[in-house]
C-alpha cells in the first residue's frame, strides 16, 4: 500500500510539473517596453541614470533626452525633455559632476546646463580627435575612471578596395583613449576593431569586441595601459612618442602574415583555410608578442551574441536578483543580454559566461541601472539588423522577485571546475556524471573575417562531488586545456525542491590560467553513470534500407540548426541577422553549393545584409548536406 | 561590411551620372561679342565688358535724371556701371528705349544656361519660344517664392478659367542678392502638334535649375504666359528677353537645340541561356533554352531564372548620321556590339558612344548574370548631343524609382537647429570635412561651421539639410545642405602670418576647438576656440529679414600679425560703395567694424584678409 501511494504521488508530481510547463526567462525577469511619444525616435547610443533617478538617453540621431519617471510610478507616463541635440551620432553617455559627457564621432563633449532650464547651453569640446570621414569611424564612451579621467574607444575604418580589412587611417582609430577632464589625451591601448562594448568594473576598464577580421569571436577584454587586444590596425601609431604600445606594425606583420594579395589588378580577399594545420591562435601569438591581451572571457560567436555591447556590473545589492557583483553584457545582433562572472587567477581575469535574457525588441547597445535596481536598456539595430526586429527601443528589465534555477557561477579549479547554483540541486542527479557534458575549443587568429571553432574535443569529466548544502558541485575534468573555452552543459541537473531544470544550462569558461592548488582526491568523487547501469541489449539487426534522399522536416532539422548555431542568425521565413532560409532557397543553389557556402560563405552575395557570415567548417558534412537539402525543400514552385 | 554595398551603389551612381551628363553634351556658346544674333532693338541693349550693380540702391528709388539735376546739388551716382568690352549683354532702358530683345533664330526643344545679374528692384524675363516666360527679377530675401519671383513660370492675366494660367512658383526661392551673377539652366520641350496643327502635347519645362537648385521638375505649361511675342503656340519660336521693366545683364549664354530622336529597334530576337556564366563566350557556346522575338529589350525573357545569359540581336535604325551615346545599366555583365564592332562592355553598366551612318545597323546586346543576388534589370538609353535619351527597353525591365529611398529631411522648427555631420566640401567626397556643424534658423537661412578650423564653410537659404546619407541604414556620417548654397572656403580662418606674403596654412596644430555655447533666448551658438594663446569667439547672426549674415569674431590676446581670412576666390574687387565682391561677383563682404581688409594674391586665387586686433571684427556676408 505504501509503495502504491508513493507511486501515485510520483505520478501526480510529474504530471504537475508537466502542467506548470518549463520555467521561462520571463518568470524571473520581465521586459517593460517604455512608452515613447510618437515622433521621438530613440535609436539609443547612450544611457545614463542621473542622481535624481531620471534617465538620460543619447541617440544616433544626435539627441539627448532626459526621461522623468521612467519607473512608471503611479501608472504615470514618463516625460521626455530634449536636453541637447545636434550631436554627431552619439554612442555613449555618462554623468559626472553635474554634466553629461558623450562621445560623438569626432570628439568627447561635455554638456552642461548652466542656466537651469534643463537644456544644455554649453557644448564643450573636451578633446577632439581626427577622423578620415569613413562611415565606420564610430567612437564610443566615455566610461569614467576613479580619477575622473574618461575612456573612449574608436572603431577602425575599412579599406576602399579591401573593404574587408580594418584600417586605422588617422590616429587613434582602433585605440582606447584616456582623456582627463581638462582635455589631455593619453593613448591608452590598442588592438580594438569595433569596440562598442565598454564598461568600468571596480575601477578597471573592460571592453568587448565583435567578430571580424583578426577577431575570431567576440569576448570581454580587461584593458590596462599598453594592452594590445589583437586587431593590428592601430599598431600603425605605436611609433608615436606617447604610444604606450611599442610593438610596430612592421614587426607584427613580419611574424604574422596579414594575407594581403594583389593579383590581376585587384585585391584578393583572404578566406578561411579549410583543414589548416596547426592554425595560429591569439594565445599562441601572445608567446611571440607578450603585449597581446587575451580576452578574459570569450563570448562564443553566434551563441553568446554576435555583436557584444555594453558591459555593466550588477551593483544593485540584490534589487536585481541573485547576481550582485556579476557582470551583464548586451548584444546588438541577438537582442539579448549575457551574464559574465570573472575571477582572477595568476593575477589575470578569466571567467565564465552564460545566456541571461533574450527577446528584446531591437539590438541592445547600452544599459544602466535605474535608481530602483531595474535595468534600463537602450536599443538600435539600424544598419545591422537584429533578432528583435524593431529599429530602435527603450526598454526596462525588472526582476520579478523569483530566483531562477541557474548556475550562479563557475570557477576554475586545479583539476576542473566548481559550479555554484542559485538553489540546492537534486543530489541523485548531481552525482550522476550523465547530468554533465561539454567540450573545449578555441578560435583562429587570422586576417579572415571571423573564425570557425577549432580543436574541439569533448570534455572528459571523470568525477563529481556535490557539496553538503547541495549548492555547488566540483567537476573533475581530465582534459583541461589552457586558453581554451570550456563549454559545460548541466542538462541533467534539477533543483532539489521544485525540481526545476537549470534555466540556462550551458556555461562557457575561458581558462586562461589553470589555478595551482590541491586537487580533489579520487576518493571523494562520484563516478556514477546511470547509463552505465542499464544493461546493454544486443543491437537490433540492421534493417536493410536503401539510402534515401528523404528531406528532413522542420522538426527534424531544427536540432541540427540549433546545434550548429544556424538559428542564431537565420529563421525559416523571417529575415533576422542573415537571410531567411526561404530566401536562400530562392537563390536556387544546388545542395552542394549550399554546403560550400556554409564552409566558405560569400557575404558579397547578400549586399543588403550587414553582418557577414563566418565560415562554419565545423558543421559536419552529413549534417550540412541535410540542412542544405532541407533549405532547398523550401523552394516555392515556379 | 557595408563597404560592399557602398562600392556597388557607387557603380550605379557612375552609370546614372554618366546618363545625366548627356545633357551637357554639345552645348555651344552664344558669345556676346555683338548683337548680331538678335533682331533690331531701340538701343537699350548693348554689349559691354563688365558690369557692376550697387546692391544697396533700388532702381525705382532713382529719381528721373532731369529732376535730379534740379533738386539735388550732388547727382546720385548711377547704381549700374559698366566698362566697355565684350562678353556681357546689358539692358539699360529708359522711357523711350525699352525694346524687348528677340533672337533672330528660333528653337523648339532647347537646353540653355546663362548667368544673369539683376539690380535691386529690377525685373525682366526670358521667354522661351517668345511665349513662355521664365521670370527674372530681384527676389532676394523673398520668404516663399511665387510665380512672379525669379525662376517662376509667369502666369497670364486671362480672367476666363478656361484660358487662364496661374503660373508655377519655383520649388524654393533660390535667388541671390542683386548685383551678383546668378546661374539659370533650363531644359525645355516645345509643344507638339499633329498634321492638322492641333496641339498634341503641352510645352514642358523638363528642368529649371537656379543657382544650382532645381526649382521646376517636369512641369507642363498649358498655354502662353503673360506678355508673349504672339499669343499662340507653335513648334518653333525665338527667345525673347523682356526689356521694358528695368535693367538686367547676361553673360555666358550657352545652348543646344534638342529634338526627338526617331531611333528604333527592328527585328529584335533573343536567345536565353541557363547559367551561371563567367564569360560571354561561355554564354554563346551553351545551349539555347528559350528564344523568340520581342519589340524591346528586357531581361524578363529569362523568366524566373536567376543566373542566365541573354543574347539580343536586331537592327538599330539610325535616323541620321551622327554620334550616338549609349547608356546601358543592368544587373550583371553586359556588352554592346554594333555592326559586329564592340561599343563597350562592363560590370553593371556602360556609357559609350559610336558614330553611325543613317540607316540600319546590326546591334547585339548581351547580358549575363552569375550573381543570383543582383537585382534583375536591363535598360539601354540612346541619345545624340541634341536629343533626349530614347529608351530601347521595356518599362518593366528597369522601372524607375526602385533604388530611391524616402529622404530624411531636417528643418528647424521654432528654434535654431544645430546638427553635426560630415560635409563634402563643394560636394566633393575627397574634400570631406569631419567636424562640421550645420546651424539652421527657423527663418530659413543657414550656415555650416567647421569646428576643426574655426571657419564659416558655407551659407544658404531655403530648406536646411538632407540627413539621408547619414541616417539611412548605416549611413556614411554626412549630410547634404539643401537650398541655394554658397560655399566660402575650407581651412583655418585665423593665422599668424610672418609676412603679408606668407600663405595661409591649410591646417594648424595650434588650433583647439572649445565647442560652443547656446544663447538662452535665441539658442544661437557662439563658437569658441584657442589659437596660439589667443581665445576666440565666433558668432554668425542673420539680419531680421533673413537676407544676410553678420559674423562677429572676437579675439582675446592675439599674437602680433594675426589675420582673419574672410574670403577667397578667383577675383576679389572693391565696389564703389565700399563692399567687396568675391569670386567674380558670387557674393559680397562688407565690413562693419573698423579694420581695413587687404586683398592679396594667393596662388591662382585672391584672398581678403583682415588684420586682427582686440576689437571685435564684424562683417556682413551677402549672397
Amino acid at each position: 500500500m505504501k509503495t502504491l501511494k508513493y507511486h501515485f504521488t510520483l505520478v501526480l508530481t510529474s504530471l504537475w510539473i508537466s502542467l506548470v510547463a518549463q520555467p521561462k526567462e520571463e518568470d524571473y525577469y520581465k521586459i517593460i517596453t517604455m512608452p515613447v511619444p510618437e515622433g521621438i525616435l530613440l535609436e539609443v547610443g547612450g544611457v545614463a541614470t542621473l542622481p535624481d533617478g531620471r534617465v538620460a538617453l543619447s541617440t544616433r540621431r544626435g539627441d539627448v533626452w532626459i526621461v522623468e519617471n521612467p519607473y512608471l510610478y503611479d501608472g504615470e507616463l514618463p516625460k521626455y525633455t530634449l536636453f541637447a541635440s545636434g550631436l554627431h551620432e552619439s554612442l555613449g553617455l555618462a554623468y559626472y559632476q553635474n554634466a553629461l559627457y558623450s562621445a560623438q564621432r569626432g570628439e568627447l563633449t561635455k554638456l552642461v546646463d548652466t542656466n537651469g532650464d534643463d537644456r544644455a547651453d554649453v557644448y564643450e569640446t573636451v578633446y577632439s580627435w581626427p577622423l578620415s570621414g569613413h562611415y565606420h569611424e564610430y567612437s564610443y564612451g566615455p566610461k569614467i575612471a576613479d580619477d575622473g579621467s574618461m575612456l573612449v574607444t574608436a572603431n577602425v575604418a575599412f579599406g576602399d578596395q579591401e573593404w574587408w580589412r580594418g584600417e586605422s587611417r588617422v590616429p587613434w582609430r582602433g585605440w582606447t583613449m584616456k582623456i582627463s577632464p581638462e582635455g589631455e589625451m593619453e593613448p591608452w591601448a590598442t588592438g580594438m576593431r569595433s569596440p562598442c562594448g565598454i564598461g568600468m568594473i571596480d575601477g578597471e576598464f573592460f571592453y568587448a569586441d565583435n567578430q571580424g577580421d583578426w577577431m575570431g569571436s567576440g569576448g570581454v577584454w580587461h584593458v590596462t595601459k599598453g594592452s594590445f587586444t589583437g586587431h593590428p590596425a592601430g599598431l600603425r601609431w605605436s611609433g608615436e612618442s606617447d604610444s604606450p604600445v611599442k610593438l610596430s606594425q612592421e614587426t607584427f606583420f613580419e611574424e604574422i602574415d596579414e594575407r594581403r594579395r594583389f593579383e590581376e589588378g585587384r585585391y584578393i580577399k583572404p578566406e578561411n583555410i579549410m583543414d589548416e594545420e596547426n592554425p595560429l591562435t591569439l594565445a599562441k601569438a601572445k608567446e611571440q608578442f607578450p603585449e597581446i591581451r587575451l580576452p578574459a572571457v570569450w563570448l562564443p560567436h553566434a551563441i553568446l551574441g554576435i555583436s557584444n555591447s555594453e558591459i555593466l556590473k550588477d551593483d544593485t545589492n540584490g534589487a536585481f536578483g541573485p547576481f550582485t557583483g556579476q557582470v551583464f553584457v548586451g548584444d546588438q545582433g541577438q537582442s539579448k543580454i549575457m551574464r559574465v562572472v570573472m575571477e582572477k587567477v595568476n593575477d589575470e581575469f578569466q571567467g565564465v559566461a552564460f545566456d541571461f535574457k533574450e527577446d528584446f525588441q531591437s539590438g541592445i547597445l547600452r544599459m544602466d541601472w535605474g535608481s530602483d535596481g531595474s535595468l534600463f536598456i537602450g536599443e538600435t539595430n539600424r544598419g545591422w539588423g537584429s533578432a528583435g526586429n524593431k529599429n530602435s527601443g527603450f526598454e526596462r528589465l525588472v526582476w520579478t522577485g523569483k530566483v531562477p534555477m541557474e548556475m550562479k557561477t563557475v570557477s576554475a579549479k586545479p583539476d576542473g571546475f566548481e559550479i555554484t547554483f542559485t538553489k540546492p540541486v537534486d543530489r541523485t542527479l548531481a552525482e550522476d556524471l550523465d547530468s554533465y557534458s561539454g567540450q573545449r575549443f578555441t578560435y583562429k587568429y587570422h586576417s579572415v573575417y571571423g573564425s570557425p571553432t577549432i580543436n574541439a574535443e569533448p570534455l572528459k569529466i571523470k568525477g563529481v562531488k556535490v557539496s553538503e548544502d547541495g549548492l555547488s558541485v566540483r567537476l573533475v575534468v581530465d582534459n583541461l586545456t589552457r586558453y581554451y573555452i570550456h563549454e559545460i552543459n548541466v542538462m541533467g541537473i534539477k533543483s532539489a525542491e521544485e525540481r526545476l531544470p537549470v534555466l540556462h544550462p550551458t556555461a562557457y569558461y575561458t581558462l586562461n590560467n589553470i589555478p595551482e592548488g590541491n586537487k580533489l582526491p579520487a576518493s571523494e568523487w562520484s563516478t556514477k553513470r546511470t547509463s552505465a547501469l542499464v544493461p546493454k541489449r544486443p543491437a537490433p539487426p540492421k534493417p536493410v534500407v536503401k539510402p534515401t534522399n528523404e528531406v528532413l522536416t522542420y522538426e527534424q532539422v531544427k536540432p541540427l540548426l540549433d546545434k550548429n548555431t544556424c538559428s542564431a542568425c537565420h529563421q525559416v521565413n523571417k529575415r533576422v541577422v542573415g537571410p531567411a532560409f526561404s530566401d536562400i532557397a530562392k537563390r536556387r543553389y544546388t545542395d552542394k553549393k549550399i554546403v560550400d557556402l556554409i564552409y566558405n560563405p560569400q557575404p558579397e552575395n547578400w549586399p543588403d545584409y550587414s553582418t557577414p557570415m563566418a565560415p562554419m567548417p565545423q558543421v559536419p558534412k552529413d549534417e550540412a548536406m541535410k540542412i542544405a537539402a532541407w533549405i532547398n525543400s523550401l523552394k516555392t514552385g515556379d | 561590411m557595408n563597404s560592399i554595398r557602398i562600392a556597388l551603389s557607387a557603380v550605379m551612381y557612375l552609370a546614372l551620372s554618366a546618363f545625366l551628363c548627356a545633357q551637357d553634351r554639345g552645348m555651344r556658346p552664344l558669345p556676346f561679342d555683338d548683337l548680331s544674333a538678335f533682331q533690331n532693338q531701340s538701343g537699350n541693349w548693348q554689349i559691354v565688358g563688365d558690369v557692376t550693380m550697387d546692391p544697396t540702391v533700388d532702381i525705382h528709388a532713382q529719381p528721373p535724371v532731369e529732376k535730379k539735376k534740379k533738386k539735388k546739388s550732388q547727382p546720385q551716382a548711377d547704381p549700374i556701371t559698366s566698362v566697355s568690352g565684350t562678353g556681357v549683354l546689358l539692358n539699360k532702358p529708359d522711357d523711350s528705349h525699352k525694346s524687348h530683345l528677340v533672337t533672330n533664330w528660333e528653337h523648339g526643344d532647347i537646353a540653355l544656361e546663362v548667368e544673369v545679374m539683376i539690380p535691386r528692384g529690377s525685373n525682366s524675363g526670358l521667354y522661351l519660344q517668345g511665349r513662355y516666360e521664365v521670370q527674372l527679377c530681384d527676389s532676394w530675401g523673398v520668404k516663399t517664392a511665387r510665380f512672379s519671383d525669379i525662376g517662376g513660370i509667369y502666369r497670364n492675366w486671362e480672367q476666363n478659367p478656361e484660358t487662364s494660367y496661374m503660373g508655377k512658383a519655383p520649388l524654393i526661392n533660390a535667388a541671390k542678392a542683386p548685383g551678383l551673377w546668378q546661374k539659370l539652366e533650363v531644359v525645355f520641350k516645345a509643344p507638339r502638334f499633329d498634321e492638322s496643327g492641333k496641339k498634341t502635347a503641352n510645352a514642358r519645362v523638363i528642368s529649371t535649375i537656379l543657382n544650382g537648385v532645381k526649382i521646376h521638375d517636369n512641369v507642363e505649361i498649358p498655354r502662353p504666359t503673360g506678355g508673349p511675342l504672339v499669343n499662340d503656340e507653335v513648334p518653333m519660336g525665338p527667345i525673347m528677353i523682356q526689356g521694358d521693366h528695368g535693367p538686367v545683364a547676361f553673360r555666358n549664354f550657352k545652348y543646344k537645340l534638342i529634338g526627338d530622336l526617331d531611333i528604333r529597334l527592328e527585328d529584335l530576337t533573343y536567345e536565353v541561356h541557363h547559367g551561371p556564366f563567367e564569360t560571354e563566350s561561355e554564354v554563346k557556346e551553351s545551349a539555347v533554352v528559350k528564344s523568340g522575338s520581342i519589340p524591346a529589350l528586357t531581361y524578363e525573357v529569362a523568366g524566373k531564372d536567376n543566373q542566365y545569359g541573354i543574347v539580343f540581336n536586331g537592327k538599330l535604325i539610325a535616323p541620321r548620321s551622327d554620334e550616338y551615346f549609349f547608356d546601358m545599366v543592368y544587373g550583371g555583365l553586359g556588352s554592346l556590339r554594333i555592326d559586329g564592332k564592340s561599343v563597350g562592355d562592363g560590370w553593371r553598366g556602360l556609357s559609350e558612344s559610336a558614330t553611325l551612318e543613317e540607316g540600319p545597323h546590326a546591334i547585339e546586346v548581351v547580358l549575363f548574370k552569375a550573381q543570383s543576388w543582383l537585382q534583375n534589370s536591363l535598360s539601354l538609353f540612346v541619345s545624340t548631343a541634341n536629343s533626349y535619351p530614347v529608351a530601347l527597353h521595356t518599362f518593366g525591365s528597369a522601372p524607375p524609382g526602385s533604388n530611391l529611398v524616402p529622404p530624411i529631411l531636417i528643418e528647424p522648427a521654432s528654434e535654431v537647429k544645430l546638427l553635426r555631420a560630415f560635409l563634402d566640401f563643394k560636394g566633393d567626397r575627397s574634400q570631406r570635412l569631419t567636424h562640421t556643424i550645420g546651424v539652421g534658423e527657423p527663418d530659413r537661412i543657414h550656415y555650416i561651421y567647421d569646428l576643426n578650423a574655426g571657419n564659416l564653410v558655407c551659407v544658404w537659404k531655403g530648406d536646411f539639410v538632407d540627413a539621408t546619407p547619414m541616417w539611412h541604414d548605416r549611413g556614411d556620417g554626412s549630410f547634404r545642405p539643401l537650398g541655394m548654397l554658397q560655399y566660402l572656403f575650407s581651412g583655418p580662418s585665423l593665422a599668424v602670418l610672418n609676412s603679408p606674403e606668407q600663405a595661409f596654412p591649410s591646417s594648424s596644430d595650434d588650433f583647439k576647438s572649445k565647442g560652443y555655447t547656446l544663447d538662452y533666448d535665441t539658442q544661437r551658438p557662439t563658437f569658441l576656440y584657442e589659437y596660439k594663446g589667443a581665445e576666440v569667439s565666433d558668432k554668425v547672426v542673420p539680419d531680421g529679414e533673413a537676407k544676410y549674415f553678420t559674423r562677429e569674431v572676437i579675439v582675446a590676446n592675439p599674437s602680433a600679425n594675426t589675420y582673419l581670412k574672410v574670403a577667397e576666390g578667383g577675383k576679389i574687387e572693391q565696389l564703389p560703395n565700399g563692399w567687396y565682391a568675391v569670386d567674380d561677383k558670387q557674393y559680397f563682404i562688407s565690413m562693419s567694424s573698423g579694420q581695413v581688409p587687404v586683398i592679396r594674391r594667393a596662388g591662382d586665387l585672391q584672398e581678403l584678409i583682415v588684420p586682427v586686433d582686440t576689437t571685435p571684427i564684424q562683417y556682413s556676408l551677402t549672397w
